[in-house]
């Protein structure tokens, strides 16, 4: 069973800030749970008040700007955004990428603002939404702020939340034409073994800019300069990329990965250097499709 | 003494008041206080998917989902699949198929499959994995599984013919 805890449903935000306020920091947010629940159990984690977040109306929600940029409330689960038209139609690559995260279950209760705000090192959003140059609001009593993903998840399990303030929503700037983003992973487990997403653009039949970043390899997502570089200038004609890449996994050879249950540094590596190939074609194949 | 809620689950169309602690999983509640056992914990992290409910229609891990977020929704559980005495479609076709040996990973199958076919009546043979790939058989296997929610959707078609 799990340890004992109070429950409160704040309806708004302020009082969910004084709700926290009146457990003098013994408190904890929780949405879905996915991920909350779950140390408890184990016993890392002893909380004396969770304040669910789900009644209050500011996490919920779903825009499109009219350039096409992406609002999401935190409060949003996996499943809601993988059968968005909105996601669908401006964003293909997240709604797809959200259908394939952990199992149905997860999805369906699980959040998108819980899992960035867990920052468990082997997030499928948190990769793709850092090469999408992402940012989120975060609020709290003293106010609000926004950080971009890369500034917010600072290592595994760790992030630049504040114990009282509340990952709010998130923003995703939108494409511009000839921009294309794709994602891809392998999995063993529910997380992935390694996964890489790709952000790039395409004028006149040349990549002009790329960025990359890689999940589950190192302890935070990480934005791969030297694998943008390796997409940068090639022609895209041809309708792929892959194929002409070549050694990839020379470009991976910077980054401190980490050996896990889902196999040593140099295994992951090699994924990797699969996985770029796979992603940069999807994210060829939106940018063509955009152009 | 230990802080208590007071809330209102309504199991297989039938409300039950309850009076229970925070901590408790709706697997707590439908096991050990409802006697709904039909309902099995095993992995207790949402890998397995042993314990699949639907909480308004929705399929849900009852090992780590807390009882109070059902809170005046409606929960279906293995126990509400038949009717009057009568095996739903799905199950019969489980038997049909020999979609089970020992019967531990059915309850789940069976009600991540009931979510499927009520979204999508008629889903190719991806759909029924890619629905299912998140509860684990450890003796059938999964081909008789999936033949049976296809065979179960495909008598769904005959019978609206």
């Amino acid at each position: 069973m799990l340890p004992r805890f109070q429950f409160l449903r704040p309806r708004s935000l302020p009082d969910a800030f004084a709700a926290f306020a009146a457990t003098a920091g013994d408190a904890a947010w929780i949405a879905g749970g996915t991920e909350l629940l779950q140390v408890m159990k184990m016993g890392l984690a002893q909380i004396g008040t969770l304040i669910d977040v789900k009644g209050i109306a500011e996490l919920h929600g779903l825009r499109a700007d009219e350039d096409g940029a992406l609002t999401i409330g935190a409060g949003t689960t996996h499943r809601v955004i993988e059968r968005s038209p909105i996601v669908r139609e401006h964003l293909p690559a997240l709604a797809a990428l959200e259908s394939e995260v952990a199992n149905i279950r997860v999805r369906n209760t699980g959040t998108i603002g819980g899992n960035l705000a867990f920052a468990e090192p082997h997030s499928d959003p948190a990769t793709f939404l850092l090469a999408c140059n992402t940012s989120v609001h975060l609020v709290g009593p003293r106010g609000g702020r926004d950080l971009g993903i890369g500034e917010f998840i600072l290592g595994p399990l760790w992030t630049a939340r504040e114990e009282d303030e509340l990952l709010l929503s998130i923003r995703i700037p939108a494409a511009a034409p000839g921009v294309g983003r794709g994602y891809a992973k392998f999995a063993f487990f529910e997380r992935p073994a390694a996964s890489v997403a790709v952000c790039l653009a395409v004028e006149d039949g040349i990549v002009t800019q790329a960025t990359v970043a890689v999940g589950s390899l190192t302890d935070v997502p990480t934005v791969v300069l030297r694998a943008g570089d390796l997409l940068t200038g090639r022609e895209t004609r041809s309708g792929t990329l892959g194929p002409s890449l070549g050694r990839t996994v020379d470009v991976f050879d910077d980054l401190d990965i980490v050996a896990d249950h889902n196999g040593s540094a140099d295994y992951k590596r090699h994924l990797a250097g699969v996985l770029l190939g796979q992603a940069a074609d999807l994210a060829l194949t939106e940018a063509l499709a955009r152009a | 003494m230990p802080e208590t809620v007071d809330l209102t689950l309504t199991i297989n169309h039938r409300r039950h008041p309850l009076r229970i602690e925070p901590r408790e999983t709706l697997g707590d509640v439908l096991r050990d206080r409802l006697g709904l056992t039909g309902t099995k914990i095993s992995c207790d992290a949402q890998v397995c998917g042993a314990c699949t409910v639907l909480v308004d229609d929705l399929a849900v891990s009852a090992c780590t989902y807390l009882a109070i977020d059902a809170d005046e929704r409606s929960v279906r559980t293995v126990e509400g699949l038949a009717t009057d005495g009568a095996l739903s479609p799905l199950q019969q076709a489980f038997i049909d198929h020999a979609g089970f040996q020992c019967g531990f990973c059915t309850p789940g199958m069976l009600m991540a499959a009931t979510a499927l076919l009520e979204e999508d009546p008629d889903p190719t043979r991806e759909a029924v994995i890619h629905a299912l790939e998140g509860n684990l058989c450890r003796c059938t296997g999964y081909a008789q599984i999936i033949d049976a929610v296809l065979a179960a959707a495909g008598g769904a078609r005959a019978d609206a013919r």
